[in-house]
Formats: structure tokens, C-alpha cells, sequence
């Protein structure tokens, strides 16, 4: 157990692969944004990768032990500290009760991940811990941490002095400058030759209107082709509307001239086209971005993303941890 | 028009999209929810979830379990096991819920993003005239004219996509460009020929124009009708919205917080798909109530 004495700009239970099974009804996945990291730091205290840990985002938490355990600190660097000492990341470090725990603001990536041995044992709610903030449930009372609340851990037994191998860490972009993978689809045939070309050949900038449900880019217009215009009138108006649908995880979902990139508590449906969609081990450079970053779109076929994807589960494992 | 093959369209590394139509129609749903259905009973492995919704349905699959060509090999024998959509019967609720058209929450919510976003037409009076309607009045008496069809629940938990199912009610509109940043819970809106209400204050692309002071649902489940589920609603079934004015809006509103508030649901009826085209032909389809 532990108890929260600073929250943090908004520092949730996750677990992963979170709330599967219920998009039908419009539940959101959730989970961790960056899923590498969070898992890699599971693994760094003994646990299952997907057990429930923390997410904390931009300026994370200062936290109280209760008794003696061990954690790890994965992701953006925000300058851990346990009883004021410098710890390091990406290793798992035993504490004691009554240590403190603080982090402070992200001097690379945006999120930070905190596993403790043994996991977060918060009730389960649809089969997951993952906090889904705007709907008020999982997690703590369904929110960020607040101040005050102490979070239970089940028992567990983690080994101090374990390491993450360096090439197993991912590399997070000093320069603000990101190649995020793209897989066109479903609807890539509603936009132009133009469009696409302008797509990837684009610098989007991440605006600071995102969060857990969208990434709202910064760039040129859209041109589209003549399926956008010439279709039935309930599609809507605008040459993006198109009949209601279901959206995969990641689409780059073309909101009027906006996209937005449908991240873990997005929505499941709705009346815009996506014409391109993150696959889903790209997401971890999606979650250690920040607002201003740049993103280049780069597009891949559908068989590199499921390549990447074994590659990233494959990095996932025992195995990258010595 | 309904396409002679469904289209399947990839979705990054583990989504599937396939569409069997481009035009919004009762039997496109049926397709979507009949093979929604047969994927359960079936066990398809590898199918994770599947989403439908009014044309189109979404496969969230496992690519360590199946590629993308063998799932659509399989999906597309499955189609073909499908029956006629005329044999289709189901069980249908029916929900009539209070509904304050022209209300002053809705209003606001417009009036704010003008202000804040950008200037746009009040939503009822756009669609209105987009639609050939004489007023607003006219736009309440078509748009609350009609029974809506459950077709499927998304973009947000519980939140129902809804078709007229009376073609003398169907109105179209087009999204907010770009979309608003919050919508009161509860609001009636639509875009394309879909209705929708907001379950909870969340951002929306929809035209708004009413609201109702019902929970659509619940994690409490303070009332009965959210026992097994915390939505509302499921597939199939229908929606009537009752005009009412602020005032019984409000009184609604009391009964909801003190939990003396009644669900006015009917559980008696069956849908019939053929019945239902049998009377849509006798229809004149422009006529406008």
C-alpha cells in the first residue's frame, strides 16, 4: 500500500491490456499509452506485464510507502527521487515503508510509469483496473489520484538490482521530432492523390487540445476525391462525413479539416472518415509526445505493422530484462 | 445502394472494417447485427469484439492468431451463410422519453460555441431549412414524429445511434466543422440521418436541439431498468421522444435525483422486418408531417 501526498497533473491506475471486449457499447480499451514502457516495468518487479500500475502524465506524484517493497520507474525521465536521492529508471529499486517516493516534471517524454511487485489491487471493473477518466470509472473512484487516497498493492515478491538491457529501452526524440508509423485505411480512398502526399510530407504539430481521448494535429487543409462529394445525403455534408462507423484504435480520424488521432479512452464510433490508422506498436511514441512536438507520418502495409507488433511483444518479455 | 460483395478495409495492425453499403438503410443493419450475431455463436477465433453499426461493422482481431486475407476469407463465407433479412423477427422495447425540443440548455451550448469557436446558424433552424421545413416548429413535429431504431451503441458507453424508422420523418444533417467542445448530457442531436443522445457531457460533431432529463446510464444502477446492464439501451430497440416544455422537463429532472422517476417502457412487442417493409410501401415517402 502507499499513500498519495501530491497527485500529480494526473496520475491513474492502468492496467494492460485494459478494458477489452466492450467497444460495442462504446467502453473504451484504456490502459497505458506508452504499453512498452508500462510493461517492461512489470516485468522489472517480478509481476505479469500487464498487471495494473501507474500512469503519471507531465508532472507526476510524490507517494508514501506503507511497507517494504520493490518498484520500477519506466518511461519519461522526471527525475525520481526516494527520500530525496536520486533513483534511476528503467531498474527495480527496493523501498521501504515510510520512504517517499516524488517525481517532478517530464524532462523527456510525457509519461512516466510506476509498477510496484505485486500490482495495484483496486476492484476490477469490466474485467480491468485502467481508470477511464471521462466516464468516472475504474481506477480509484473511477479518477486520477487525489491527495490523501491510499492505493492497495497485493502482495508480491520483486527482486532490487534488476535492469532493463539498454537496446530494449525505447529511444524517446530529443529534438521534438517524431516518425510516427501509418497503415492507410479504412477510408484512404475518400482523399486525393494531393491529400495523401500532403499527409506524409507534412510536419503536424501536436496540439495542446489532446488528451487520453484524442490527439488533435496542427497542419494543412484536406483535399479529397469525388467519393467525399457524391454520396448519399445521410453521410452528412461535409466532404469528411460519412455514415456512422466504427473506429479502429489509432485511426487518424478526419473531425471536419481536424484530425485527431484516437488514443486509449477514444471513442468507438462515429460520423467522420479515417482515412489512416497508427498501428498499435506505435503507440508508445503517441504517449511520451508532448503538445508543440512534431509528428511525420510515415506509411507502412498492414503486414509491417503486424511485424512491428510481434517485434515490440517480442521486446516485451523476460527476455529484456538482465 | 448495398454492394454485391462487402468491401474489407484494414484498420492499422488488428482492425477490420467492412462495409456493405453506402447508403443508410435498415437492412444494412440487419447485415451488420446478423453477422455480429453468428460471429459469437460461431466462436470465430481470433475475432476479439466486433462493433457493428448502421452500414459497416468493425472486427478488432488478434493478428498473432490470423492475418488480415484469411480473416476476410473467412468473414466473407460467413456472410454468405446469412439468411433473407425479411425472416428477421426480434424482440423490440419501446422508450418513450420527455423531450424538451428548443430547449434553453441545448441553446446555450450553441450560443457558446459561436462565441468561443466559430458563428454558425442556430442547429434547429439550420436543419430546418436544410431539410425544406416551413420553422423550428415544423422541424420538432417531423423530427419527434416517428418511432427511432436502436441500430448500435458507440462513441461513447451507452450512447444509442438511432434511424426514423418512419421515411416521412427522415431529416439529414451535416457535423459540426470543427466539432463543439462540450455538449450537455442528456442532449438529442443528429448528423447524417442518425440520432443520437449524449449520455454525459462529452464533446460531439452532432446538430443539437433537444434534450431529455432521463439517465440513459447509470454506473449506480439507481434504477431497475440498469440491473444488468449500466446501458440503457441494446440494439433493436426503439426510441419516441414526447415533446414536453422546460417546465416538465424540470419536474422529470426532480424525479430523476430523488429516484421516484419511472422508465415508460413498453415490453411487449416484436419487431418484424417484414411487416415493416410491407407497410413503408404503403407510404408516400414525401410527405411531411
Amino acid at each position: 500500500m502507499f499513500e498519495v501526498i501530491v497527485p500529480g497533473l494526473e496520475t491513474s491506475i492502468q492496467d494492460y491490456p485494459g478494458r477489452i471486449g466492450f467497444w460495442n457499447q462504446g467502453f473504451p480499451p484504456s490502459g497505458p499509452m506508452d504499453s512498452w514502457s508500462f510493461r517492461i516495468a512489470n516485468l522489472l518487479v517480478g509481476n505479469e506485464a500487464g498487471a495494473a500500475g501507474l500512469e503519471a502524465q507531465y508532472m507526476g506524484p510524490t507517494l508514501k510507502f506503507q511497507r517494504d517493497g520493490v518498484i520500477a520507474i519506466t518511461g519519461a525521465d522526471m527525475q525520481p527521487k526516494l527520500d530525496a536521492q536520486p533513483v534511476p529508471l528503467w531498474e527495480s529499486i527496493a523501498v521501504k515503508a515510510g520512504q517517499t517516493l516524488a517525481l517532478t516534471s517530464s524532462k523527456t517524454g510525457a509519461r512516466s510509469y510506476i509498477a510496484i511487485a505485486g500490482g495495484i489491487d483496486t476492484p476490477a471493473w469490466l474485467g480491468s483496473r485502467s481508470t477511464f477518466h471521462k466516464a468516472g470509472v475504474g481506477g480509484m473512484q473511477g479518477r486520477a489520484l487525489q491527495k490523501g487516497q491510499v492505493v492497495p498493492v497485493a502482495k508480491g515478491k520483486g527482486t532490487p538490482g534488476r535492469k532493463t538491457k539498454p537496446e530494449c529501452r525505447p529511444t524517446f526524440a530529443t529534438d521534438k521530432i517524431w516518425t510516427i508509423e501509418v497503415v492507410a485505411g479504412p477510408n484512404d480512398d475518400w482523399v486525393d492523390e494531393a491529400g495523401h502526399k500532403r499527409f506524409l510530407s507534412t510536419d503536424w504539430k501536436l496540439s495542446s487540445k489532446s488528451d487520453r481521448t484524442g490527439f488533435r494535429l496542427e497542419g494543412p487543409q484536406w483535399t479529397f476525391t469525388e467519393k467525399a462529394y457524391k454520396k448519399a445525403p445521410e453521410n452528412g455534408a461535409e466532404p469528411s462525413n460519412i455514415i456512422d462507423q466504427g473506429y479502429p484504435l489509432g485511426a487518424i480520424n478526419l473531425a471536419g479539416q481536424t484530425p485527431i488521432i484516437l488514443v486509449n479512452d477514444g471513442p468507438s464510433m462515429g460520423g467522420f472518415i479515417n482515412p489512416y490508422t497508427v498501428p498499435s506498436a506505435t503507440f508508445w511514441k503517441l504517449g511520451q509526445s508532448k503538445p508543440g512536438d512534431i509528428y511525420r507520418f510515415k506509411s507502412i502495409s498492414v503486414d509491417d505493422a503486424q511485424t512491428l507488433r510481434k517485434e515490440l511483444n517480442a521486446i516485451c518479455s523476460a527476455s529484456s530484462i538482465a | 445502394m448495398i454492394y454485391e460483395k462487402p468491401r474489407f478495409l484494414p484498420g492499422g495492425d488488428r482492425y477490420m472494417l467492412i462495409e456493405f453499403g453506402n447508403e443508410m438503410n435498415l437492412e444494412l443493419n440487419f447485415m451488420a447485427q446478423g453477422l455480429a450475431s453468428i460471429i459469437e455463436k460461431s466462436q470465430t477465433k481470433a475475432v476479439i469484439e466486433t462493433a457493428p453499426c448502421f452500414a459497416s461493422m468493425l472486427i478488432h482481431y488478434d493478428p498473432d492468431a490470423i492475418g488480415f486475407k484469411d480473416l476476410a476469407k473467412e468473414m466473407t463465407s460467413l456472410i454468405g451463410s446469412l439468411g433473407p433479412s425479411d425472416d428477421i423477427e426480434l424482440d423490440s422495447r419501446l422508450f418513450y422519453f420527455p423531450t424538451c425540443y428548443l430547449d434553453p440548455w441545448t441553446k446555450a451550448a450553441v450560443d457558446d460555441y459561436c462565441a468561443k469557436i466559430t458563428k454558425k446558424k442556430w442547429d434547429p433552424e439550420f436543419v430546418a431549412e436544410l431539410n425544406g421545413l416551413k420553422d423550428v416548429h415544423q422541424f420538432v413535429r417531423v423530427h419527434s414524429g416517428t418511432e427511432y431504431w436502436v441500430a448500435s451503441l458507440g462513441f461513447w458507453p451507452g450512447l444509442p445511434f438511432m434511424m426514423a424508422l418512419d421515411p416521412r420523418c427522415v431529416i439529414t444533417a451535416p457535423k459540426y466543422n470543427p466539432p463543439r467542445t462540450w455538449t450537455p448530457q442528456g442532449t438529442v442531436g443528429m448528423g447524417g440521418a442518425s440520432t443520437a443522445i449524449y449520455p454525459v457531457a462529452t464533446p460531439g460533431g452532432y446538430q443539437i436541439f433537444a434534450r431529455i432529463p432521463v439517465p440513459i446510464w447509470d454506473t449506480d444502477k439507481r434504477f431497475p431498468q440498469f440491473e444488468k446492464s449500466i446501458c440503457l439501451f441494446q440494439p433493436g430497440d426503439r426510441v419516441k421522444f414526447v415533446p414536453v416544455s422546460p417546465q416538465e422537463f424540470e419536474e422529470v429532472e426532480v424525479r430523476v435525483k430523488d429516484g421516484t422517476y419511472v422508465y415508460n417502457v413498453v415490453e411487449y412487442q416484436r419487431f418484424s422486418v417484414r411487416n415493416y417493409k410491407a407497410w413503408v410501401k404503403t407510404l408516400n415517402k414525401n410527405e411531411r408531417f
